[in-house]
């Protein structure tokens, strides 16, 4: 990983996510020190929201790509997309590639729920007729049953958001720095209980872009490289029965749930991390001890509550004491969302996240540098909704 | 007042099982070679990936697996707060199912429920309900 670069994060850029994403994609490669001569790999995620590799290339005038992939999906695939792209480069299908997310999300294609058009799938059908149309709710809908299984309180969810708005108030990029308390949060407004407010992620127009390279070229260029360790993606959540009920704290197909009825019923208080997990670390040749620095995707608090426990920080279920104890605050024992992830940062969809554990393995994050960090863990959506997450563990050259 | 939100879009796949919940059943598929019941509707089993299956008719009750309450407008209809709960059912526990809530109260975790068929005013379309079993 050579090169990080972003845009601005607003409330309304005022451009389009074709001009976000070439800001976004020329800042990554002024940081890495490489031109976009040569670049000859490009890459992205969304959902029919923003502009394609396609498009991106030949605004830029980036030489014909070797390899390319446009990747339909949301916050689950994020880090898959950046596995797919090492796996170019490792396979010696592209030298260089650049990997981006450029999105309106607040100005323009909300993925909130608000003044958007019903998400295409088949599960829909089962679930708008009752008002059940937005990822608030969805994820509300799971962690319900964590509280309800293993006693996590609005609380735990009102400390992570405290946290990670403290971080942000260190992050000269983040959109909300002004600290909140406990009391901030209780008292924000409703949103689907047990969701306030200030449990959900922010919505917001920016871009970000990584660029990927050999270990090799990466030694002679002008940042301390982070290496990929390891990549996993696997399926996820999914509303389809399996072969037998589910336990709705955990998931299941590839490790996650999902719409369909499989062989069994599921546990929906786990996420499809837990299945993800013992293969990441396994390729990685670590284990979440090892871990000094995790950006955990938190599209909403209990999304950071499940993956702590899924990614074997702690014991499962106790995700809410363990943010309570403050483990994962800057200073803790394994800090989480140093740049205040999307609650407080911005939403980049998984990108920015990548991009802030690049900056920690670096060691330039400045006031939230988390000392000598050399291994970092980097996650996707963790599987609730679509059936499927991803995640990468990057390590200091 | 019942007021639901975007009407369903019933696709190759599902069009039958909608059919049937018009007429209040609440069908699951059973595969004809292992027994396995599944939904929503699709061709093939998860467990043997036989593509023999029949319509197998529940009898309507279920378990709150847990529930929301939409206290902001998500979509032009319904008017909030109202209550969406996630059901498995009694007969086939994998498969889960989401449905209004009708109780004068929240629902309780892992409570028994029973679904209730509510024809839609006006409309060729009838949609599920959930309410205490007692």
């Amino acid at each position: 990983m050579a090169g990080v670069g972003y845009t601005a994060f607003s409330k309304d850029s005022g451009v389009s996510t074709l001009t976000l994403a070439c800001e976004a994609v020329l800042a990554a490669l002024a940081d890495a020190g490489l031109s976009p001569d040569d670049v000859d790999g490009v890459a992205t995620h969304r959902v029919g929201d923003s502009a394609a590799p396609s498009v991106v290339g030949p605004a830029l005038g980036l030489p014909p790509p070797s390899w390319y992939l446009d990747q339909f999906g949301g916050g689950s695939v994020s880090h898959a997309v950046v596995g797919q792209a090492a796996l170019a480069v490792a396979a010696g299908i592209a030298r260089t590639v650049v990997c981006y997310r450029a999105i309106n999300a607040r100005s323009e294609f909300r993925m909130g729920g608000t003044g958007r058009a019903l998400p295409v799938g088949p599960e829909v059908q089962y679930q708008a007729p009752y008002g059940y149309v937005a990822p608030p709710q969805q994820f509300a809908m799971y962690a319900r049953a964590h509280m309800a299984k293993y006693g996590t309180k609005s609380e735990h969810f009102g400390r992570l958001a405290v946290i990670q708005r403290a971080n942000a108030a260190r992050n000269p990029r983040a959109l909300m720095r002004t600290p909140i308390t406990l009391d901030d949060y209780l008292a924000s407004r409703w949103i689907a209980e047990p969701f306030r407010l200030l449990d959900c992620c922010l919505e917001t127009d920016g871009a970000c872009a990584l660029v990927l390279t050999s270990a090799e070229r990466a030694a002679g260029l002008r940042h301390r490289p982070v290496l990929i360790s390891a990549a996993a993606w696997g399926g996820g959540e999914s509303f389809l029965s399996g072969p037998a009920p589910r336990d709705v704290t955990v998931a299941a197909w590839g490790g996650g749930e999902s719409f369909l009825s499989g062989p069994a019923p599921r546990d929906v208080t786990v996420s499809s991390a837990a299945e993800l997990a013992p293969r990441l670390y396994r390729a990685a040749g670590v284990g979440p001890g090892d871990i000094d620095v995790a950006q955990l995707y938190d599209c909403f608090t209990y999304s950071v509550i499940v993956q702590l426990e899924d990614y074997g920080f702690c014991a499962k279920g106790e995700g809410g004491p363990f943010v309570e104890s403050g483990a994962t605050a800057l200073g803790g024992t394994i800090p989480v969302n140093t740049h205040g992830g999307f609650l407080s940062e911005g939403y980049v969809h998984g990108i920015n996240h990548i991009a802030e554990a690049v900056s920690q393995l670096r060691g330039d994050a400045e006031e939230r540098q988390v000392p000598g960090a050399e291994v970092a863990l980097s996650t996707a959506q963790p599987g609730y909704v679509l059936p499927a997450t991803s995640a990468l563990i990057l390590r200091a050259a | 007042m019942t007021v639901w939100g975007p009407r369903p879009v019933a696709d190759r796949d599902s069009l039958e099982w909608w059919r049937r919940v018009r007429g209040h059943e609440l069908p699951v598929q059973r595969c004809s070679g292992c027994g396995t019941l599944r939904f929503p509707a699709r061709a093939y089993c998860p467990s043997c990936r036989g593509a023999r299956w029949e319509w197998h008719a529940t009898d309507g009750r279920g378990r709150v697996l847990s529930w929301i309450v939409a206290r902001r407008r998500f979509a032009a209809e319904p008017e909030p707060p109202y209550t969406v709960v996630m059901v498995c059912l009694e007969q086939a526990p994998a498969c889960v199912l989401y449905g209004a809530w009708r109780a004068g109260r929240e629902p309780v975790p892992d409570e028994p429920v029973r679904v209730r068929f509510e024809d839609v005013p006006g409309e060729d379309l009838t949609l599920l309900a959930w309410h205490p079993a007692r």
